[in-house]
């Protein structure tokens, strides 16, 4: 059995006043921890939206009556500057270099499993609890990051980037059960959480207008959000676009009818301010690269095979580590995968068992599997 | 568990037995509205007069002089946008401060700007004290109202409230004074000092959250914030809360009683606190020290500490206390106080205020002493590995 936090243990939890934070404090309090409740105030009051799920003041409010009704402490705590350079200037840098940012998983990597820890350390608290979907147990007699248990809300995606030695202070409480039985115990305990709505969107972006944002951070004649190419692959030019940070790998809205089959965003080229379309045969990759690699296993050697998700909820696809070189990897895919995505990650798992990940560089297309064109030949950038 | 310790009578104090007692008759028997006209009603009015006389007492004033407000947010507003608001007309349109003053004179004065008047902000010394050469930059014949902080409410910093006044009158225009921290700390006398405008508050003296006056001297004209009936004299309409007047009152004269001994006891208790706290941390930030300090307040930063954090180690340890300005949502930024001192940002985001009262003594003093030294070892310890 894994050791985990004991009775009296000091635990840290984030809690965003969600239902799955709430209930994270809420089964710690009954194992006896001595919790520590904290809601992170990441961007500014200003932009407050009543209502949001997370991130506002009556999410913050709903964290403390949680804590109250549990009776454990609980504090709102500033880190405001540190996940406006980590997180929020990082995703407005990747739109306006044409790629598709997951701001979570920066958040997870740097503000909550980073800056919070160091919060943590002043409190003498050990561990560091969160709502994620998400396990950890021991592989190889190491700390190891699982799947969570519910495939439909495993979040073992966006929590590739921590530190290893991370793993063996988090705890993750909700991540063996499903949602359901998350509100179930939230009534059971009486919290006020157990019925609320669940956040989709981006913290900093809640009516899910990501150029809004953009706008504010560029000023809306940034070359990111003006007038643009839309361009076939053979180069030809079938229209304009309202900039190219409104479009992602895959995207089908927003682009004009007219063609012989439907039309998806296939790739953006941020230098000509183009946005290319294509059917959907040219979404089909087969090898990626990625980089920022992180590991939360040991390295595995070249030729290794695992199993590689390059999206939020898509079916892992098994793969082979074609080149490794420090910080970025290139995977040749054993079947098709759709819409490879600069900027999104590439998460690799050992089945359940998530063995780290990286940023998305570009995505290799062809039928042909690129393991056998890329072999022995390293690109380096 | 040991006992807790609330060193955080800056932010506000319990409501004292004296006040709750004089209160009491108000929410039952004598419930009147002081507008009436039968035996309930001037029972109230009584009441109210009463209140009003004693309090004025307390400061040098005539009742007359005597508004009662909801607290010190709303007089620092009624002072600031009342005087602009009537002397407009005259071509005085300019609000004068401080940068280190409450967010309430300071959303006021940016009010004045944004309804086409002038803000003016006056430089404040290393120490948080008025900068002379600046402040007489700042007045002239189109200034309606300048305002300066008596006791500063995050440093204790006592401003030259007697010779600025002196200045502003001279100039002409309104001079009105933020005296929240201040009463009971320093002597107010309204009948010696030629300040127009005074505000005080009465959560933090021993009665209850949501009362307050603001001191209006004679003949100063003043345009209300709110419009309705003829309640004091058409300055404040709605119905009077004759229980709180009633209370803040009470806190006002044990107040003025009280001021010798528990200001000589609160300074002898802040002196305690600092030399402890110089002994145990050497390097310890003490800021404002080398201006007049009310006795209730020392503000001082650990270097290589994070006050949020230091905020919850000693919470949980049973300790309050605060640090800059609370935001709404209950987290922490720096202080636009020590800010405008020039304090730099690393030793800004370290400020704990510790602010002494009624529940303080030396025994909780010297707790908080220690326990500050352990937490700053430990915390510089682990920063020093963290980083």
């Amino acid at each position: 059995m894994l050791s985990g936090p004991k009775a009296g243990d000091r635990v840290l939890v984030a809690m965003s006043g969600g239902v799955d934070s709430s209930v994270a404090a809420a089964l710690l309090v009954e194992q006896g921890c001595d919790v520590v409740g904290v809601t992170m105030k990441l961007h500014d009051d200003g932009v407050d939206v009543p209502d949001r799920p997370c991130c506002s003041l009556d999410s913050t409010s709903d964290a403390r009556r949680v804590c109250e009704r549990l009776g454990v402490p609980h504090y709102v705590l500033n880190l405001a500057d540190r996940f406006g350079q980590d997180v929020l200037d990082d995703f407005v840098r990747e739109y306006a270099r044409g790629r598709t940012p997951i701001p979570c998983v920066r958040c997870n990597t740097f503000t909550k499993f980073r800056d919070l820890l160091v919060k943590a350390d002043a409190i003498d608290a050990h561990w560091i609890a969160t709502g994620h979907y998400a396990r950890t147990g021991v592989v190889n007699g190491s700390r190891a990051l699982l799947r969570g248990l519910d495939p439909n809300k495993d979040q073992s995606y966006f929590l590739w980037g921590i530190e290893r030695p991370v793993l063996d202070r988090m705890v993750l409480p909700v991540g063996h059960q499903t949602k359901p039985e998350t509100r179930e115990i939230a009534r059971r305990f009486g919290l006020r959480t157990a019925e609320k709505i669940e956040s989709q969107d981006i913290c900093f972006v809640p009516d899910g207008n990501h150029a809004r944002v953009l706008e504010e951070h560029l000023g809306a004649n940034a070359p990111a959000l003006t007038r643009g190419p839309l361009r076939l692959e053979s180069g030809e030019t079938v229209g304009e676009h309202e900039g190219f940070a409104r479009y992602t790998i895959g995207q089908r809205r927003g682009l004009p009818g007219g063609f012989a089959e439907p039309m998806f965003v296939v790739d953006i080229l941020p230098s000509e301010r183009a946005v290319v379309i294509g059917p959907r045969e040219a979404l089909l990759g087969r090898g990626l690269e990625a980089r920022e690699l992180n590991w939360l296993s040991d390295t595995p050697a070249v030729g290794a095979r695992v199993q590689v998700q390059v999206r939020h909820r898509a079916k892992p696809v098994p793969a082979t580590v074609v080149r490794l070189d420090g910080d970025e990897i290139e995977l040749a895919l054993e079947e098709g995968v759709n819409a490879i995505t600069p900027g999104q990650s590439l998460v690799l798992f050992d089945n359940e068992h998530v063995l780290g990940g990286g940023v998305i560089e570009r995505g290799m297309r062809g039928s042909e599997p690129a393991v056998s064109r890329r072999v022995g030949l390293p690109i380096l950038a | 568990m040991t006992t807790p310790v609330y060193l955080d009578h800056a932010a506000t104090t319990p409501v004292r037995d004296e006040v709750m007692a004089a209160m009491l008759p108000y929410f039952g028997p004598r419930f009147g509205n002081p507008s009436s006209v039968h035996r309930w009603g001037r029972e109230a009015r009584v009441a109210l007069d009463e209140a009003r006389e004693k309090l004025a007492g307390c400061l040098g004033a005539h009742p007359d002089e005597v508004c009662f407000t909801s607290g010190g947010t709303e007089g620092d507003n009624f002072a600031i946008l009342g005087a602009f608001r009537t002397l407009r007309a005259r071509g005085r349109i300019a609000a004068v401060t401080t940068p280190s003053e409450h967010k309430a004179i300071l959303a006021a004065v940016h009010e004045v700007a944004r309804e086409g008047g002038e803000e003016r902000m006056v430089g404040v010394t290393s120490n948080g004290l008025v900068d002379d050469a600046s402040f007489t930059r700042c007045l002239d014949e189109r200034v309606a109202v300048a305002s300066v902080m008596w006791v500063n409410n995050e440093t204790g910093v006592i401003q030259d409230v007697p010779r600025l006044a002196a200045q502003v009158k001279t100039a002409g225009a309104l001079f009105h004074t933020d005296a929240v921290q201040a009463f009971g700390k320093v002597p107010i006398d309204a009948r010696a000092v030629p300040f127009d405008l005074l505000t005080i508050s009465g959560h933090k003296i021993g009665a209850p959250k949501g009362i307050g006056a603001l001191f209006i001297r004679r003949g100063t004209p003043l345009e209300p914030l709110m419009h309705g009936g003829s309640q004091d004299r058409g300055r404040r309409p709605g119905t009077e809360n004759v229980a709180f007047a009633v209370g803040l009152a009470t806190a006002a004269e044990l107040l003025i009683a009280e001021h010798e001994m528990e200001g000589a006891r609160l300074t002898r208790l802040r002196d305690s606190l600092e030399a402890a706290l110089r002994e145990r941390i050497s390097d310890v930030v003490i800021h404002g020290a080398g201006a007049p300090r009310a006795p209730h307040i020392v503000n001082m930063s650990i270097p290589g500490t994070d006050a949020e954090s230091m905020l919850m180690a000693l919470d949980l340890r049973g300790v309050a206390c605060s640090a800059g300005s609370a935001c709404q949502s209950g987290s922490v930024s720096a202080s636009h106080v020590l800010t405008a001192m020039g304090v730099p940002a690393p030793i800004a985001n370290a400020a704990l205020r510790l602010s002494l009262g009624c529940l303080s003594d030396e025994a909780c003093v010297m707790r908080v002493a220690d326990l500050l030294g352990t937490l700053s070892a430990k915390a510089r310890g682990s920063f020093a590995t963290a980083f």
